[in-house]
């Protein structure tokens, strides 16, 4: 019983959760105050791309849900309106780097951030298709270049935990 | 290998569809979505409030590298509206006070008769695609969904998330915000002027005071009376209620008094004024005056409270065919700069029970 449990705290999607917990905490608080020119980096939309970056479609597409979810808990956005933008991150991600074997660390950089721009400019699409109207204009251009330069800076790191957090295999000591 | 993509492949469609079904779930406006929002607050709120206070100093730096001239600016300005507004503030005060107790008196509804909580402001809004702003009070201090939020200056949103000791505000300027409001316009009769009171018709100043034992002298007289407590004093009489005096007298008709017209104020996102529509298409655009006051017009199904201060008309958009008049609106609060806000604990019959 204690094995299965330690087995289950040692697998990559519970380490992912608490991960995320965490990346969402500074989205919230730190991103959510330091604003360049008014608009908020999305570090969360970056963290999701990292991981459809570093890892494959699937798994980009099944961080980008669960972290959609847990950033629409703490919105008053309808929830699963973020986790679907964000399964679509977590996807672009993974398919810009698709077509190249051994992809180069700038490349890899642009993509994600490339990938987290296109989720500031899906979201209020999405949103518009649910009814919440009103978001879709030319502002979404400087969000997403916002977001595209916050992606420049902040990938290398996200993409360096992203792979350390959903690593297949974790040594629990001994 | 293949095992793992088809269970990974099954996760997808399932939370994928979870998402469908939770979006669905809360359009409809169903209250279940609200209790899986407060078991994740549960966990998450302790996280945040580490995270916070850990990075408060980066975020404190930024601002105080980002913003320290205008600061410095804005605080020369306000020091000098303040010494403007001091003395006007001592007889608005006042005029708020009569109007509360001429509303009292006529059983109508009033600010003052609604109990509120102070709340701070703890954060903004993490996305850039809602506007809303954190506050730290919550279900704790009595705040509900849909209650009025405001701030000194006037009505800035409503609270559409509550946890135990927080709550989500929207801000009047998102798109998903609308509140029946009232526009205060110009009259379109004109005043009606009378001429003066034929003397033989009207009472005389002398007859008047005569009849109330006074001695008069001029329009000044003396009064003695046997009321208990009340202490004679000469009473000066305005020429202009002498009949005969002359004067043409000005009477204020009904029609003369300022009109109001009601309609949705609906915000259009940051950086965009609000604007009120479905204004009575019978409405000349020239009736409604650019600084006419804009105010909620209450009643049973409407958000907030009647007569709570919104803004000012800064534009009217005069349309064409049988549609009215749209009106953008210079809010009196400032959404950009906000801190310390009240939250009114008047719950609309529209969000009960949520």
């Amino acid at each position: 019983m204690f094995e299965r449990l330690l087995r289950a705290v040692a697998s990559r999607w519970f380490r992912l959760v608490l991960v995320l917990l965490v990346v969402l905490s500074f989205q919230t608080t730190l991103f959510g105050d330091l604003r360049p020119f008014g608009y908020a980096v999305q570090v969360l939309a970056i963290f999701v791309a990292s991981a459809g970056v570093s890892h494959d479609l699937r798994i980009g597409m099944l961080v980008g849900l669960i972290a959609g979810f847990m950033y629409d808990a703490v919105l008053a956005t309808p929830l699963g309106v973020s986790a679907i933008v964000f399964a679509m991150v977590g996807a672009l991600g993974a398919l810009f780097v698709q077509p190249f074997r051994d992809p180069p660390w700038w490349l890899r950089v642009l993509a994600v951030s490339v990938a987290a721009a296109g989720g500031e400019v899906l979201m209020p699409l999405v949103k518009s298709v649910v009814g919440l109207d009103g978001w879709l204009g030319l502002r979404v251009t400087a969000v997403a270049a916002v977001t595209l330069a916050g992606g420049l800076v902040l990938a290398w790191p996200l993409l360096a935990v992203s792979r350390w957090t959903l690593q297949e295999k974790m040594s629990l000591g001994r | 290998m293949a095992r793992n993509r088809t269970s990974l492949t099954r996760a997808i469609i399932v939370l994928a569809l979870a998402a469908v079904f939770f979006i669905t779930l809360d359009l409809s406006g169903s209250g279940s979505t609200g209790t899986v929002r407060r078991a994740f607050d549960t966990v998450f709120a302790p996280v945040e409030g580490v995270t916070r206070v850990v990075t408060r100093p980066i975020a404190t730096a930024w601002n105080a590298i980002r913003e320290y001239d205008e600061v410095v600016a804005e605080n020369d300005r306000l020091s000098e509206q303040v010494a403007l507004q001091e003395g006007a503030a001592v007889s608005a005060a006042a005029s708020v006070r009569l109007a509360q107790e001429l509303l009292a008196l006529n059983g109508l509804p009033t600010l003052a008769g609604i109990n509120s909580v102070t709340a701070q402001v703890i954060g903004e809004t993490p996305t850039n695609f809602s506007q809303t702003v954190e506050i730290n009070q919550g279900a704790n201090a009595g705040i509900k969904v849909g209650m009025p939020v405001l701030n000194a200056a006037g009505l800035i949103g409503k609270v559409t998330e509550v946890f135990a000791d927080r709550s989500l505000v929207m801000l009047i300027s998102d798109p998903d915000y609308a509140l029946s409001v009232k526009v205060v316009t110009k009259s379109s009769r004109t005043p009606v002027t009378l001429p003066p009171l034929p003397t033989e018709d009207a009472p005389t100043v002398d007859s008047v005071l005569d009849s109330a034992q006074t001695s008069s002298t001029s329009s000044t007289s003396t009064t003695t009376t046997t009321i208990l407590g009340f202490t004679p004093s000469a009473t000066t009489v305005p020429d202009a209620v002498i009949a005969g005096a002359g004067t043409n007298i000005t009477v204020p008709v009904a029609s003369q008094l300022a009109v109001r017209e009601t309609g949705i104020l609906e915000g259009r996102g940051p950086g965009s004024k609000p604007v009120v529509r479905f204004l009575d298409i019978s409405t000349r655009a020239d009736a409604i005056e650019v600084g006419a006051p804009i105010v909620s017009a209450g009643g049973s199904r409407s958000l907030a409270p009647p007569d709570v201060v919104i803004g000012i008309v800064s534009r009217v958009v005069e349309r064409l065919g049988t549609a009215g008049p749209v009106l953008e609106v210079e809010l009196v609060a400032d959404l950009s700069n906000l801190s310390f806000l009240r939250v009114l604990l008047y719950q609309p019959i529209t969000e009960a029970g949520r």
